[in-house]
């Protein structure tokens, strides 16, 4: 039941917004209202989640087209519990954002937050791979509109790209799903049994590498990022990427055995090839949006390669790590449209010595920067430290990468934090460039503060992500 | 009662850190410096009520486990949050806590008045408490995370006076190379992971001793905690980043030298000595990194300039005789070392700050001259620590060094004679640079006026008691710390340590003795060429290639700037301009015309019309499903 409650809440108040007569300044206080509420139903969901259970929890099911095999059916692992909790936190973030700002066209804007929101959950909870496909388009269309109406400057060109890459990835996919559940008869995620075959298991791939995204196909991702309103970028990198990881995690891996092996030696390569090209980039943008977007494609190869390692350790740090990434990721984005608005620019060359008088706002960029970075004892460093040991089963030249990468880390996000807030105060930072104050700082420390908690415990998530043996857990690198 | 102790003592500086970062301007600057200050004493006594009730115990039964919850666990992998208390991480917490205790009282009076006092005792506290996780951790992985913690603390303070951009410079640069550590060390503990499946200590020590592990196994291990510690107590070819540390306050400084960090590889080996053993090589390999770095610091610093670069390098030299005494397995005094030198180089900085904080922040020693006169006091307690340092008896660091050198003759190895060759050499040097910097500063005319204002505070030129006190004792444990172990009649330090590291070499009284003679007469013989260079005017190394090669302190700095920075630098903004761009310009001016369709169906999208979106991708996928089912 909580399932499908987590998820219509914020598709219901999606709807009463665009159809119901309410005043205009109404908008952004139901939005508040329906996303708080998701948020309240998902830390209730928590205390009673049975973590032992191999049992759905909070699950529904309900048949749909019999004929096919396809049923609403929803529900949650553990994992799947964490991604939605993401969801939920970083959509409350944003959304907050954006009536701190005061998005124009309320009636349009906050629905289809929401609309992205619950989509997002859909996609989290589905057990049905039609079900799961549905969400993952729905959860898209919003994010065509968010960018082209409330975009930058060429938000026309970005969504355009963006449309693009995401369509051809979604029609393969849809292309497979079809085919997966026609030749088995069933759309339903437990009763599916494994394929082998190369091109429908590649349809998958496609679609969540360019989601994820993964080299090569991460060209939608600097203009996306930049293009968009920043609060949808911080949903972009911290969350959608993760519909990706949850699609190869509980498709992929545990249908497709077989292609998984034959395909592992290029797919962690590509991963491998995406942390370090992200990371290298990230060290050269001029401006803080790139280094944000660059550093999440780093990151999401990182995660990849957790995935793709397919053992206990990767797969458990995978999860951890999509949180992890998830919230940082947020609070950054987050924090750098608080700084554009502030100086109106995010280029790094024209900011600096911003920590002077505004210690809320210096004390934030830099903690944020540290998990950025995974500095150790951070959940951070707990996530990639257990998805690096669990990939070097597969080969220590993965792990290698992976350790240079965390140089790599440390001295993109030194850099970014030392052009925002060290050294010569920038061109555009004047003394009207105020401290953060009171609503902005409760957007982003919930974040950080949730970060927190996770350092002191990482074991919550990465403990508790799969019940018994992670899907698909191959017998490489079983640690006992 | 010894875990409780020590839970406090961790803790202890954590919450300080925490309330005052979270109290932010409700509390007053000076309160923040009494908070920071309370909160690593408390951790002192903390520590103090853990060794005491550990002292109870008989030797056997000195090592407890704490384990508070698993912090870290994926598959079948589990690293508890848990500390280790037990002789070894006892010593460490008493010196960090203690003289990390003094040195932020001290700051209490070398920081006021500056703008943002809070958050530098709140970085203090971190630091210290970062240190403290680093030597109580109870497995690999919290260890690696103190390790870690240690370096942000380090970057947090180097880079305390964010407006100047030469501090940020040094600050990111020991962050990376440290961060570089963090990555070698953490590459040895995921093939500990694949090969014993845990990170406990007992779990690894035992794979190690017992030999089920392949010598390479072992070896690489070793190696990526070796390559962790030489970043962390800047031993060549990872020692760039310490000399630009003290860009840093001078406390800062003193914390990093003395206390905190730069100890923490000579810690590392002597905690995890049952890897070395196994991998004698690589302990080896230690022992020569630490006889290079003790060679090449002590040349360097006769040409430096800087007064706390001159001590920077010294403790660069004296950590590298730690890597040696560790390096031959002569764990106790390594350890032992590494307590002295905590007292007399938190004395130098200390010290030093006060000359500093007299003279209105000059650190050019050319422009430093007759301070005897006009500090009597800061002359006396520099000379201490200054003498303490060169080894001469009976001040501390007399007993720790000779105990090293003694260890080299009592290898008796080929090894073990050029470690001894090399080590009195170093003994030369450290009287030489040692003394230069001491008769630049104390002796001859006075070169600048002192601050004004200083008689104002009304403290007689020499600082207020919060920073005289610190020094005053530091000056004391200079005096008296070597006591610990006197050759022939006592060892308690060793005996102490026993249980925990057991020494694998061990010199006689006689050569204990023999070699402090020597020993003293090379560090007497140091001091006066010192002294009649001074007399005469002259620098001791004079102009030439070899000065220039000094100065340019062996043109490390030089040499990684052009393989490693500048390549990075270039690669990345290639990869942007050359790959990158192409790439994601390219492929929209390639699917130009679908691009304009696209764009033309966007317009749509915003419009609502959904629909022919919806046809295309349906239509399309129908189609590409029936391929793949007829295709296989």
């Amino acid at each position: 039941m909580l399932a499908t409650l987590l998820i219509a809440v914020p598709l219901v108040a999606a709807v009463v917004l665009w159809v119901a007569p309410l005043p205009r300044d109404w908008t952004a206080g139901v939005a508040s209202l329906a996303i708080l509420s998701d948020v309240g139903l998902w830390a209730g969901g928590l205390r009673n989640f049975d973590w032992d259970d191999q049992a759905l929890q909070y699950s529904a099911s309900q048949p749909w087209i019999e004929d096919v095999g396809f049923s609403y059916s929803v529900g949650f692992h553990g994992f799947q519990w964490w991604l939605t909790g993401l969801t939920v936190i970083v959509g409350a973030a944003a959304i907050g954002y954006g009536a701190w700002v005061g998005r124009e066209r309320p009636r349009g804007y906050y629905p289809l937050m929401l609309l992205l929101v619950g989509s997002l959950v859909g996609v989290f909870a589905s057990q049905d791979l039609l079900l799961f496909y549905i969400f993952f388009e729905a959860m898209l269309i919003p994010i065509y509109v968010l960018v082209g109406v409330w975009g930058g400057p060429n938000r026309v060109r970005a969504t355009v790209t963006f449309v693009i890459y995401t369509m051809a990835g979604s029609l393969l996919m849809l292309a497979s799903v079809v085919a997966l559940g026609i030749s088995q008869g069933t759309f339903s995620l437990a009763a599916l049994g494994t394929s082998d075959n190369d091109l429908v298991f590649l349809g998958f791939i496609a679609a969540f590498a360019v989601k994820a995204p993964l080299l090569p196909f991460h060209g939608w991702l600097r203009a996306a990022y930049t293009e968009a309103p920043i609060e949808v970028a911080a949903l972009l990198s911290g969350v959608v990427s993760k519909a990706a990881v949850f699609g190869l995690i509980w498709i992929v891996l545990p249908h497709f055995p077989e292609p998984v092996d034959n395909w592992r030696e290029v797919l962690l390569f590509l991963a491998a090839a995406t942390l370090v090209y992200g990371s290298v980039l990230a060290f050269r943008q001029p401006d803080a949006r790139g280094v944000i977007a660059y550093s999440s494609l780093g990151q999401m190869g990182l995660i990849l390669l957790g995935v793709f390692a397919a053992n206990d350790l990767g797969l458990d740090g995978a999860v951890l790590q999509s949180v992890n990434h998830g919230l940082v990721s947020a609070a950054l984005f987050l924090l750098a449209g608080m700084i554009e608005t502030r100086t109106g620019t995010g280029v790094l060359s024209e900011l600096g010595g911003m920590a002077k008088g505004r210690p809320v706002l210096a004390t934030l960029v830099m903690v944020a920067g540290m998990f950025a970075l995974a500095v150790p004892g951070s959940a951070n460093f707990a996530g990639e430290f257990a998805i690096l040991s669990g990939v070097f089963f597969q080969g220590w030249g993965y792990a290698a990468v992976g350790a240079v990468a965390i140089v790599l880390g440390a001295l993109y996000a030194l850099r970014l934090i030392s052009a925002i807030l060290h050294e010569a105060r920038g061109p555009r930072v004047t003394e009207d460039s105020n401290d953060l104050v009171g609503n902005e700082v409760s957007l982003v420390v919930p974040l950080i503060a949730i970060l927190v908690v996770l350092s002191a415990w990482p074991a919550l998530v990465s403990q508790h992500s799969f019940p018994g043996d992670a899907p698909a857990a191959t017998v490489v690198g079983e640690t006992s | 009662m010894n875990v409780y102790g020590a839970w406090v003592c961790l803790l202890a500086p954590l919450a300080g850190f925490v309330l005052i970062m979270l109290a932010g301007g409700l509390i007053t600057r000076t309160q923040a410096g009494i908070l920071s200050t309370l909160s690593v004493f408390v951790g002192f006594a903390g520590a103090l009520v853990s060794f005491l009730a550990t002292v109870g115990e008989d030797a056997e039964h000195r090592s407890e486990l704490s384990t508070a919850w698993t912090w870290l666990g994926a598959g079948g992998f589990e690293a508890g949050l848990e500390i280790l208390v037990d002789p070894l991480s006892l010593v460490m917490m008493l010196v960090v806590t203690g003289v990390g205790g003094l040195i932020v009282l001290y700051s209490t009076g070398y920081m006021a008045g500056d703008d943002e006092e809070r958050r530098y005792f709140a970085y203090m506290s971190l630091f210290v408490f970062s240190m403290l996780m680093l030597v109580q951790g109870g497995n690999l992985l919290l260890l690696l995370v103190g390790w870690g913690l240690v370096g942000l603390a380090s970057y947090l303070l180097i880079g305390f006076h964010h407006d100047r951009p030469s501090a940020i410079a040094a600050a990111k640069k020991a962050f990376v190379i440290n961060a570089l550590g963090d990555a070698i060390m953490a590459l040895g503990l995921f093939l500990a992971i694949a090969k014993i499946g845990s990170l406990d200590y007992g779990a690894v020590f035992e794979a190690a001793e017992s030999g089920e592990l392949s010598s390479t196994t072992v070896n690489l291990i070793a190696l990526g905690l070796l390559g962790g510690a030489a970043a962390k107590s800047a031993q060549i070819p990872f020692h760039t980043w310490l000399p630009d540390a003290m860009e840093g306050p001078t406390p800062v400084s003193a914390l990093i030298h003395a206390a905190t960090m730069v100890t923490a590889g000579v810690y590392l080996i002597c905690r995890t000595h049952p890897v070395f053993e196994a991998a004698p090589r690589v302990q080896h390999l230690a022992a020569i990194l630490g006889l290079i770095t003790l060679l090449v610091a002590g040349l360097v610093a006769l040409v430096q300039w800087d007064i706390k670069r001159v001590i920077a390098y010294s403790t660069m030299s004296q950590i590298g005789y730690m890597f040696v005494a560790a390096g031959i397995g002569a764990y106790g005094f390594a350890m032992f070392h590494l307590v002295t030198h905590a007292f007399f180089k938190a004395l130098l900085f200390l010290a030093a700050g006060l000359v500093i904080h007299h003279l209105n922040g000059e650190q050019d020693i050319r422009k430093m001259g007759g301070l005897r006169k006009a500090m009597p006091f800061t002359h006396a307690v520099f000379l201490i620590g200054t003498l303490a340092l060169v080894g001469i008896p009976p001040l501390a660091g007399f007993w720790s060094k000779d105990a090293i050198l003694a260890a080299t003759l009592a290898d008796d190895s080929v090894l073990g004679w050029l470690l001894l060759a090399g080590g009195l050499l170093g003994a030369f040097l450290t009287g030489v640079y040692s003394l230069r910097l001491y008769f630049r500063v104390f002796h001859g005319e006075s070169a600048v006026a002192p601050a004004r204002g200083h008689e104002a505070h009304g403290h007689g030129g020499e600082g207020p008691r919060s920073m005289t006190a610190p020094v005053a004792v530091l000056a004391v444990l200079s005096v008296v710390g070597g006591l610990l172990q006197v050759p022939g009649l006592w060892h308690v330090f060793e005996d102490w340590l026993h249980p925990v590291a057991e020494q694998l070499v061990e010199p006689t009284a006689g050569q204990d003795w023999l070699i402090s003679a020597v020993a003293v007469a090379l560090g007497v013989a140091g001091i006066l060429l010192a002294r009649s260079a001074y007399n005469a005017g002259r620098e001791i190394v004079a102009d030439g290639a070899a000065r220039s090669l000094l100065e340019h302190k062996f043109f490390f700095d030089e040499l990684y700037d052009v393989t490693f920075a500048r390549p990075y630098q270039a690669i990345a903004e290639q990869a942007r301009v050359l790959v990158e761009e192409p790439v994601v310009h390219g492929s929209l001016e390639r699917i130009g015309p679908g691009g304009q369709f696209l764009g033309g169906l966007v317009g749509k999208l915003q419009t609502g019309l959904l629909r022919s979106y919806a046809l295309v991708v349906t239509a399309g996928a129908v189609i590409l499903a029936i391929v793949f089912l007829v295709l296989r």
